[in-house]
């Protein structure tokens, strides 16, 4: 059992945030510009694992979504940050080398940055393809698609 | 010139050159020893037969030696997670068997957990059941892939055409009972899609009869051979640190001595009522990802065995409707997969979509530390650590 609430952790590091229990479970919501801090604190209380990171654009911003998992007793919680369109966050790697493929993947496919990323490449998709998991992109429709003749 | 690829930055064009040589073999000397051979960056894939897909991994060679590696995906990048967003929760499933096309019950199943729990539906117990029956057959006949493919990486031949014969076998029982014999389209929110067909019981018991025997046959056949023992044991090492940091889970993680399983630690479907060990290894190398793999097959009939004799009465789904609109909110669920953690993670706004849907795929954060794994190695043993890690290419690039 960790020994500390993640939010105290977080207090006690001068990291402001906002923890809740929500349908997903325990959540914490922070500033962008100190998740790398926030992480670094909560490495040392037993979240030493990085289940997953991935962005959600959600209508005016980012919000990347760092799913940390306490490995010794399988207790979860979850960071939020929101991020501008074209914004930045740090990059993780240092903590979790975990984010290094997540971290390329949320940057092409959201159209964001982390800066102090080693290896700042597109993952998955081609140059000038815009960023897919926006919801401005949009699916071609059926009517698009079908055959002329049709 | 460069492509983006850090080690071609330092390389120039030679004059004259034939234009059919790869860049890689550009020799551009490094360093004021002029003993030392230039390095040389090895192309390997996206058409290598040992990459398991369309892996395309860039090697740095000095010598016989690997400096550097890095996989570069994307060639099979299809936008399942964009794709979701515009389908209802019952076709979503149709994508994900798409995304691990070895294993593609477990990845269903994932989703189904996940919508479950966003949703508040009730599973009926005999649909957990047939879930849990279904996909440690699938396990079985993904774990048989890997093996085979395992040993073709390391040179042997003839134990792939043995154990493709014993997977068909599975996926003969897979086909009459979900439809398919890999795009199952066959767990869905709520339970399954259909009952077990009647006297499909006794076929896999007829199966179980001679698997035992089989396996046996295949392991000695391949990790009983001296050859094959000395191209895995010592190479491609990860040590458990690296394994956490990096997010390796499943039988890579187990077989650097960690000893986690998400059946036995966070039991979903019908594991908690399941009697099974974990395979563990101790080193990390790729003689443990043997080792790990082939016990987990044996848990595997082992588990079989009990849910095949124990499946309950009852209803094979709970009553959903074709359409339904789960409350706004997130959900995560995760099965362990063949590969290891697999995790779906779903946004909802309360519309008929999922607004988000992100799936954790296990294989795309064990391939991360190919880098680690491979540098300091053979290029030999390069392909047969590759192939311990057991990826799939649909499920890392989605």
């Amino acid at each position: 059992m960790p020994a500390h609430q993640p939010a105290d952790v977080l207090g006690i590091a001068g990291i402001a945030c906002t923890a809740a229990e929500e349908g997903l479970g325990s959540v914490v919501r922070l500033d962008a510009d100190r998740i790398l801090d926030a992480l670094a604190a909560l490495q040392t209380v037993g979240y030493d694992f990085l289940v997953d990171l991935f962005g959600t654009d959600t209508g005016e911003r980012i919000e990347l979504t760092y799913h940390l998992r306490a490995f010794a007793t399988h207790e979860d919680i979850y960071l939020k940050v929101l991020v501008d369109y074209d914004g930045e966050a740090a990059s993780v790697w240092h903590v979790h080398p975990a984010a290094l493929y997540p971290e390329r993947e949320a940057a092409e496919l959201l159209g964001m940055s982390f800066p102090g990323h080693p290896n700042p490449k597109r993952l998955l998709t081609t140059d000038d393809l815009p960023p897919m998991l926006r919801k401005a992109e949009l699916i071609r429709e059926a009517g698009e698609v079908q055959l002329p003749y049709e | 010139m460069s492509d983006g690829h850090s080690w071609h930055s330092d390389v120039a064009l030679e004059e004259g050159r034939p234009a059919y040589l790869p860049r890689g073999l550009k020799r551009v000397p490094r360093g004021v020893d002029e003993l030392a051979t230039e390095h040389l960056v090895l192309n390997m894939g996206p058409q290598h037969p040992s990459t398991h897909g369309v892996l395309h991994v860039l090697i740095e060679l000095d010598g016989e030696e690997v400096i550097s590696a890095e996989a570069s995906l994307g060639y099979l990048h299809r936008g399942i997670e964009k794709l979701a967003e515009s389908r209802r929760y019952h076709q979503v499933a149709t994508l994900l068997d798409r995304a691990d096309y070895v294993s593609g019950l477990h990845t269903e199943t994932a989703f189904a957990l996940a919508t479950e729990k966003l949703a508040g539906i009730e599973v009926p117990w005999r649909a957990s059941w047939l879930r849990s029956l279904a996909m440690e057959l699938n396990r079985y006949a993904s774990h048989l892939v890997w093996l085979g493919t395992f040993g073709m990486d390391a040179g042997a031949m003839a134990p792939f055409l043995y154990i493709m014969r014993d997977r068909e076998m599975i996926l003969d029982i897979l086909e009459e009972w979900c439809g398919s014999r890999m795009m199952f389209n066959y767990v869905r929110p709520g339970g399954v899609f259909a009952d077990i067909p009647a006297g499909l019981d006794a076929k896999i018991r007829a199966w179980l009869r001679v698997a035992d025997s089989y396996l046996d046959d295949n392991d000695a056949l391949l990790g009983g051979n001296e050859i094959f023992q000395a191209r895995i044991r010592g190479t491609g090492l990860i040590d458990a640190a690296t394994a956490l940091a990096f997010g390796m889970t499943g039988g890579c993680l187990r077989a650097s001595g960690v000893d986690y399983d998400l059946r036995r630690d966070v039991p979903y479907c019908a594991y908690g009522e399941l009697d099974f060990e974990v395979p563990l290894g101790v080193n990390g190398d790729n003689l443990d990802r043997y080792t790990v793999r082939v016990g987990e097959m044996r848990q595997c009939l082992r588990l079989i065995r009990q849910l095949v004799d124990g499946v309950p009465e009852g209803d094979f789904t709970a009553k959903v409707p074709k359409v339904f609109r789960p409350p706004a909110g997130e959900s995560y669920a995760a099965v362990e997969s063949p590969r290891g953690e697999l995790g779906i993670h779903i946004v909802s706004d309360g519309g008929l979509t999922p607004y988000r849907m992100r799936l954790r795929s296990p294989a795309y954060f064990n391939l991360a530390i190919v880098d680690e794994a491979l540098a300091g190695g053979l290029v030999a043993d390069a392909i047969v650590t590759l192939g311990s890690l057991d990826i799939v290419l649909g499920e890392i690039d989605r």
